[in-house]
């Protein structure tokens, strides 16, 4: 029997070739029922789940010019969860499976390689799955909507395509941009402390109008501002960098595209302390306006060509795998994550069907922290709730500390939570 | 509950906060917090390192057996394969042995490499009958070896203030190259100052040339102004 396979879609290529302990390529989605999760259905659930997203249900594997994914021949194994989220997937896992089902109580989480898809498509996948485990639980069906899709259904094609290629400009788009700040801290490996931030997704909301931005903005310009900070208390005047925060674009809206794989680009917004300092109200300005000009279909399909065009010539395509990792490997370390202090991913308001509404008692998106930048912070709004959950492997928490207290400091109250056994 | 500091909510029978680690001290509550992940670890990753180097390290060691068995039958005696077997350990304690550990020790290694090397050379001398090893091998290894030791623990360790290192370093090598003439004239009776004084001026000024525009921020500036390019 031959076994379906794909190719990595572009934003997907970079994640096998860069293989470090440090980098969790991984990020998760979970959901908070309102009883403890029963293996046995999520189990059957997840296996029903199969036909529905082939793009899911895959290997990594080493082709001689490429990576692809192929179909596997089961289907992920649910198990309990472990100490600490996004546990590295190793090599051995990725050959076996890049989708990981867990439970822990009540929660029930996927993580996905990132390879596989981005926050928005895993949504998709981690709604149906919820609403399949709730079907199966309580014997209610659930209609499909609200990103909840149909479980019979057939895949549709338009959701494993590899957008980008179809939304490449003719013109390539290629902006240098400096280094950002490098937060640093005491490595600590073989853990990664979360923190989790609840907060009203009203008074977030109604703190963001007061500033004139978007929630995603003004977390943004506050994390700014709190970068800023950071770098003032410990770093010489001279020796100062700019203040960037990447923040992931989800293209689908802006294509109309329905993709179930990889389709985000992200931006750089922010300032250089260098320039003179910034007041919050001038952050949320030029970050909200920097987004605002860069996030058009015109530009980013610009940008995208950036990324698609040295995929699409001959001889880098007739470059051995090995020899295309080590290119790889070399561009990522100059152009990769040093534009950015750290991620602020928002997937936004989950919406889920009114049948979800009573069982579903949080949603929650967690990122992997970078190679060598040490957090990452993902944010999801589920039924009035605003989750922002801060990933990091340091020891210290003085960002989040910044962050969260100016957050209170401006009258959004902030109820925290770890997952630090201490 | 809140932390006095942050002003954030904690969620009850927490002891300390999670943003400040603050203590948290409320003497109503009796509620053991409830974790939020479970107490399970996953083994951690295996590195890929250890097999290598196992691998190399069993791979030399034959080499090493089987040349010294070979001289062995050959000459009834050690022959060269002295020669072979010190210089497999010498490459190997100074570029495959610091890797067995977890974290880089430069301050270490970099020393015990001068140090094996001047035990090789020491072997090739007594070997040969030779009367070079303490006037001149010696001494010229010790200083490249300080002169290298020196630079990496500048540079690693401080990452600030590199021109005037830099500037500093040149002018050590170029007095140490007279220092190493010297050595050559007393054991090979040499003349002195044949080629000694050419690296010694050049690398001088060159490094006096750096510390100055380490020192002197404006005459830096002006330098980047008219070099740049
Ligand atoms: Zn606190």
């Amino acid at each position: 029997m031959s076994r379906k396979w794909m190719r990595l879609d572009n934003a997907a290529l970079i994640f096998p070739a860069i293989r470090k302990r440090r980098w969790v390529n991984v990020f998760r989605l979970s959901a908070t029922l309102d009883a403890p999760i029963d293996p046995a259905i999520l189990q059957a659930a997840v296996d029903d789940l199969k036909p529905r997203f082939p793009s899911m249900y895959v290997r990594l594997k080493t082709g001689l010019f490429w990576y692809y994914l192929e179909e596997i021949p089961g289907t992920p194994q649910v198990r309990e969860d472990y100490a600490y989220p996004l546990v590295l997937m190793q090599e051995k896992e990725l050959h076996t499976c890049c989708l990981r089902v867990v439970y822990f109580r009540n929660r029930l989480a996927v993580e996905f390689f990132h390879s596989l898809t981005d926050g928005n498509g895993g949504l998709v996948y981690l709604k149906t799955l919820t609403a399949r485990y709730l079907e199966r639980k309580t014997g209610a069906r659930i209609p499909a909507g609200e990103g909840v899709l149909d479980w019979q259904d057939k895949p549709a094609p338009e959701e494993l395509e590899d957008s980008f290629q179809k939304h490449a400009n003719k013109y390539v788009l290629n902006d240098k941009e400096p280094a950002a700040l490098h937060v640093r801290g005491t490595y600590e490996p073989n853990f990664l402390h979360l923190l989790t931030g609840r907060i009203p997704a009203d008074a977030l909301l109604e703190a963001s109008h007061r500033y004139g931005a978007t929630v995603t903005v003004f977390l943004a310009a506050v994390l700014a501002e709190s970068l800023l900070q950071y770098q003032q208390t410990r770093i010489g005047r001279d020796r100062r960098r700019p203040v960037k925060i990447t923040v992931p674009v989800n293209l689908r809206k802006l294509y109309g595209s329905r993709t179930l794989r990889n389709f985000i680009l992200t931006l750089n917004p922010g300032v250089d302390p260098r320039m003179g300092t910034y007041t919050l109200p001038e952050l949320c300005k030029v970050i909200g306006a920097q987004i605002s000009a860069e996030a058009t279909p015109q530009r980013m399909s610009g940008r995208i060509a950036a990324n698609v065009s040295p995929q699409q010539v001959l001889p880098i395509r007739l470059a051995p795998l090995p020899v295309k990792n080590l290119v790889m490997r070399l561009v990522y370390s100059v152009r990769g994550e040093r534009c950015g202090c750290l991620t602020l991913s928002n997937l936004g308001v989950i919406r889920l069907p009114a049948e979800m509404g009573e069982p579903v008692k949080r949603m929650e998106f967690i990122i992997g922290p970078q190679i060598t930048y040490p957090h990452n912070c993902g944010v999801a709004t589920w039924n009035g709730t605003t989750y922002v959950n801060f990933i990091r492997n340091i020891r210290e928490c003085e960002l989040e500390r910044l962050f969260f207290a100016r957050l209170v400091e401006l009258g959004v109250p902030v109820h925290i939570e770890s997952n630090d056994p201490r | 509950m809140y932390c006095v500091k942050c002003g954030v909510r904690l969620n009850e029978g927490v002891t300390a906060c999670p943003l400040c680690r603050t203590p948290v001290w409320n003497p109503e509550t009796k509620v053991e917090p409830t974790a939020n992940y479970s107490a399970r670890y996953p083994r951690p990753p295996k590195s890929k390192r250890y097999p290598i180097l196992a691998f190399i390290t069993i791979l030399l060691a034959a080499l090493c057996l089987s040349v010294l068995i070979f001289c062995l039958t050959q000459y009834g005696r050690v022959a060269w394969s002295g020669y072979v077997m010190l210089g497999v350990a010498l490459v190997y304690f100074s570029m495959i042995f610091p890797f067995w550990f977890e974290k880089r020790h430069p301050l270490i290694f970099v020393p015990l490499a001068f140090l094996l090397t001047c035990g090789y050379l020491l072997y090739i001398c007594l070997y040969n009958h030779g009367n070079w090893f303490l006037p001149f091998a010696f001494p010229v290894v010790m200083i490249l070896g300080a002169i290298t030791t020196a630079s990496v623990a500048l540079f690693r360790y401080g990452k600030r203030r590199r021109l005037r290192k830099t500037g500093a370093l040149l002018v050590v090598i170029g007095c140490s190259s007279m220092l190493i003439e010297m050595f050559e004239c007393i054991t090979f009776g040499t003349e002195m100052f044949t080629w000694s004084l050419y690296p010694t001026c050049v690398l001088s000024l060159v490094g006096l040339f750096l510390i100055l525009s380490g020192v002197i921020p404006p005459w830096r500036e002006y330098l980047e102004r008219k070099l740049f390019f």
